[in-house]
């Protein structure tokens, strides 16, 4: 009915309703034109997966050469490898972090001396601004084995030092602390704001019925942010494939030791990248990636929307 | 409704957030493409007859760090430039640490620069030339632009810079030792009953006192050594720099190529090492580590320091400086060979395929390289202040603070016919040793092996070649420095990598080209 009404209207119609929106369509296109600078517009380098780059061609004067681009991913004998560290990486950043954010935020409502509540999310805010390349001296600085904290630490104890540059086995623990100490005040705000969006006169009643603080907790706030949770999820499953460039790069830098448990696709595309300044490789790599988050947000919103159709993204 | 417009709220918060942490970066980027467009204000001039009437500047790229006075010295480079050529060179620097990162990103991120250092296997060159970065310098235009540079540069070294039939890089031209001495801390040596280092045995037996004594003697295991005492070499062009597959140099009659994981002597090597990293000879976090090279020795962190004897050198009299009683000396601990010179492009200058003023920038290389003035302003720095020259070839050091000798990235115009030598007033121990070491190394060229010109060109085989190299570092550095749990599982393993990365394809075209290039030179 309303797509008949505006076919009448025509061209005049729609000015009219520029005009009549364009404080609201003012406010729209700082995201429009931001998004379509910054993520459409560089998608065009996607042809680069397709060609065999030389600088001097750039990326529209190089020739085509069909698939080869793809075929180094899966020459390397480490596709399966990285493709799963990326992926079980993320599930874990996931997991972990939704649910310590979501905790950290019921906490932070919980604590009613106002002042203490400011600093502690303050200080958990603080890391979010903290560079990956200084973590990565940070965490050099703690793990070293001749002068790290932690091995004085461990000895002073008592205990054998431990070297971590050669265990790799440590490593996925060291990395999923340093993401969520670097990410749980920031993603936290969200939750927050939800948190503060919940009507009051919920909790009243609660009380009134007799609930106590944690099926307050439980019954009451959680499932009233379930809505936001479940955007945020989905919002990071489209981004599963894609490993934390900066992190992974930062903290393990170019031990090879340490690979086989810290390797990500990301990683993997970069040594291609700067070693033999392959780009066309880099950039078939990028869009397998895209390819693949793509497929999974389709797959796992159709199934979230299945569960309740309002949770669903799209 | 409810739900929805929750759902929304939370869509826009992080949207949001996100638009406001990639912010930062887009204002970045945005700016700096900004800059590098609004450079490109030169023109190309016509080709054909030399036509400086236009002015231009020329940005060149070096490798290193930017000395205290390295812009002063340049400033006086830039007057004689600009009345000579009517053109002025402003410098960048890629330090150290970050070269093998940003180098090709000058390339594909659109830089507008006009002249750039190179080097064969160290310096990016053959990568570089397969991706078509550099411009070509074709016979006639290397007689046109730059005749000086054309009669001083020996032919062989010319064909040492040639892929495919094409020189994309003006080579130095010195004989500059491509062997590793030790700089080594003379306290402990004697401390330990060390007396000398001249072989492998030595060098071990003292990394092993080292390591006894709770001292670290390296920042990792001496590789090199190891094969060059076997009269091995890399290969240039070749995976991982070279080290993956090597030929013995010091026999000319021999031109096979060796795989070291076809070879016992790397199996051997990686065992020797796992003992001595387990005793301690090196930290556990070598790989990890963000030292520079010479920090080991210079901290007192290690024993020793190897690297080439100008650099051991100069890292050696700063240690005695700061340190008399350490007393550093320099030891070859790969005595028993004859010594290889350096091919030609282990130093070089090329141009930006891109540059708009190749022209300008060749005649620019032609007085940096046989101008000298020029080329000893880029040595040394100026006169009166770092330094003073005595008698036509010689030159003295006033101070080594703000600029330092051949410590400015001026290796691509090293140029042997105008080459001054230092003259030293007060001389020190380490100056003989240098001395001595330097004339009995001359006095023991080893013979011209084929393959010490020969190139490896990947263009066919780019897959394999990404694939090897990205695959390597998990395997290769943490065997070559003994940090693996199991060394035989780990040569295992690499093997394995490597065969499914296509190593033998690379091998293959590789003895197809040798054996062409043989051809070609007969």
């Amino acid at each position: 009915m309303t797509g008949k009404v505006k076919q009448k209207s025509g061209v005049k119609g729609f000015f009219k309703k520029v005009y009549k929106y364009r404080a609201f369509l003012l406010m729209l296109l700082p995201g429009v034109l931001y998004t379509l600078i910054f993520a459409y517009y560089p998608m065009t380098g996607i042809v680069l997966a397709f060609k065999k780059y030389t600088y001097a061609g750039g990326i529209w004067g190089s020739k085509w050469n069909g698939f080869e681009n793809f075929k180094f991913f899966f020459q390397s004998g480490q596709a399966g490898l990285v493709t799963r560290n990326t992926v079980l990486y993320n599930i874990a950043f996931i997991v972990i972090n939704t649910v310590t954010q979501i905790a950290v935020a019921i906490l932070l409502t919980e604590i009613h001396n106002k002042h203490f509540r400011k600093v502690s999310q303050s200080i958990m805010f603080l890391p979010y601004f903290i560079s990956w390349v200084i973590v990565g001296v940070m965490a050099f600085n703690i793990f070293s084995s001749d002068y790290g904290f932690m091995n004085r630490l461990i000895t002073a104890f008592g205990g054998e030092p431990i070297a971590f540059y050669t265990t790799p086995k440590a490593w996925p623990f060291i990395l999923m602390f340093f993401n969520l100490w670097k990410g749980v005040g920031y993603g936290s705000v969200m939750y927050l704001a939800a948190i503060m969006g919940i009507d009051t006169s919920i909790y009243e009643a609660a009380q009134i019925d007799g609930a106590n603080v944690f099926q307050r907790i439980f019954k009451v706030t959680i499932p009233m942010i379930m809505p936001t949770t479940i955007t945020l999820f989905l919002l990071s499953v489209g981004g599963i494939f894609k490993g934390n460039f900066d992190m992974f790069y930062n903290l393990v830098g170019n031990n090879g030791l340490l690979y086989n448990y810290t390797d990500v696709i990301d990683t993997l595309a970069f040594r291609a990248l700067v070693t033999n300044q392959n780009f066309g490789a880099s950039a078939a790599i990028g869009l397998f990636q895209s390819v693949l988050c793509f497929i999974t947000v389709l797959v796992v919103n159709k199934l979230v929307g299945l569960y309740d159709r309002d949770y669903s993204l799209f | 409704m409810k739900k929805s417009m929750k759902k929304a709220a939370a869509l826009t918060l992080s949207a949001v957030m996100s638009t406001g942490l990639l912010a930062g970066c887009g204002g970045d980027s945005g700016s700096g493409t900004g800059s590098a467009a609004g450079n490109t204000g030169s023109t190309g001039s016509s080709g054909g007859a030399i036509d400086t009437s236009e002015h231009v500047d020329l940005k060149m790229y070096l490798l290193g760090d930017r000395t205290p006075d390295f812009d002063e010295v340049y400033a006086e480079i830039n007057k004689i430039l600009e009345e000579k050529l009517n053109c002025s060179v402003s410098v960048e620097f890629l330090g150290w640490g970050e070269h093998d990162t940003k180098y090709s990103l000058l390339f594909s991120g659109g830089e507008d620069f006009d002249l750039i250092f190179t080097a064969s296997s160290w310096g990016h060159y053959e990568p570089t030339v397969a991706m078509g970065g550099f411009y070509p310098l074709t016979e006639e235009f290397i007689q046109t632009y730059a005749p000086d540079i054309w009669d001083v540069v020996p032919e062989v070294a010319w064909s040492q810079a040639k892929i495919d039939g094409t020189a994309y890089m003006v080579p130095n031209y010195q004989n500059e030792f491509g062997q590793d001495v030790i700089a080594v801390r003379g306290d402990l040596m004697e401390k330990y009953g060390v007396s000398q280092i001249t072989n492998w045995d030595e060098l071990i037996d003292f990394y092993k006192k080292c390591g006894a004594d709770g001292q670290y003697a390296s920042q990792g295991g001496p590789w090199y050594q190891y094969f060059q005492a076997q009269g091995y070499t890399i290969t240039g062009g070749a995976p991982k720099g070279g080290e993956l597959i090597l030929y013995n140099t010091q026999d000319p009659s021999n031109l096979d190529f060796t795989y070291i994981l076809d070879w016992e002597g790397f199996a051997d090597y990686c065992h020797q090492m796992k003992e001595l990293a387990d005793a301690g000879c090196w930290s556990q976090d070598v790989l990890s580590s963000g030292d520079e090279r010479q920090t080991g020795l210079l901290t007192g962190r290690t024993a020793g320091m190897i690297w080439n004897l100008g650099s051991c050198r100069n890292y050696a009299e700063q240690a005695n400086k700061e340190h008399p009683e350490w007393n550093v000396a320099l030891m070859d601990p790969v005595a028993n060979q004859p010594k290889k010179v350096n091919s030609y492009i282990n130093n070089g200058m090329a141009i930006n395929v891109n540059s708009q003023n190749p022209e300008r920038a060749m005649m620019v290389l032609n007085e940096f390289y046989t101008n000298p003035t020029i080329n000893d302003l880029t040595r040394f720095g100026i006169v009166g202040k770092h330094w003073e020259p005595v008698g036509d070839d010689q030159f003295k050091v006033i101070t080594t603070e703000g600029y330092g000798v051949d410590s400015n990235c001026n290796w691509g115009w090293m140029n042997a016919e105008i080459k001054r030598t230092e003259y030293k007033e007060d001389r020190t121990a380490l100056d003989d040793t240098y001395d001595a070491m330097l004339a009995s190394w001359e006095s023991n060229i080893k013979e011209e092996h084929i393959y010490d010109g020969f190139n490896f060109d990947s263009t066919n085989v780019t897959v394999q070649m990404a694939a090897v190299d990205a695959v390597i570092p998990t395997y290769c550095d943490p065997l070559i420095n003994g940090l693996v749990p199991d060394v035989d599982k780990a040569l295992e393993d690499f093997r394995n990598a490597m065969e499914t990365a296509g190593i033998r394809d690379i091998i293959a075209e590789l003895e197809k080209q040798a054996a062409e290039y043989v051809e070609s030179k007969k």
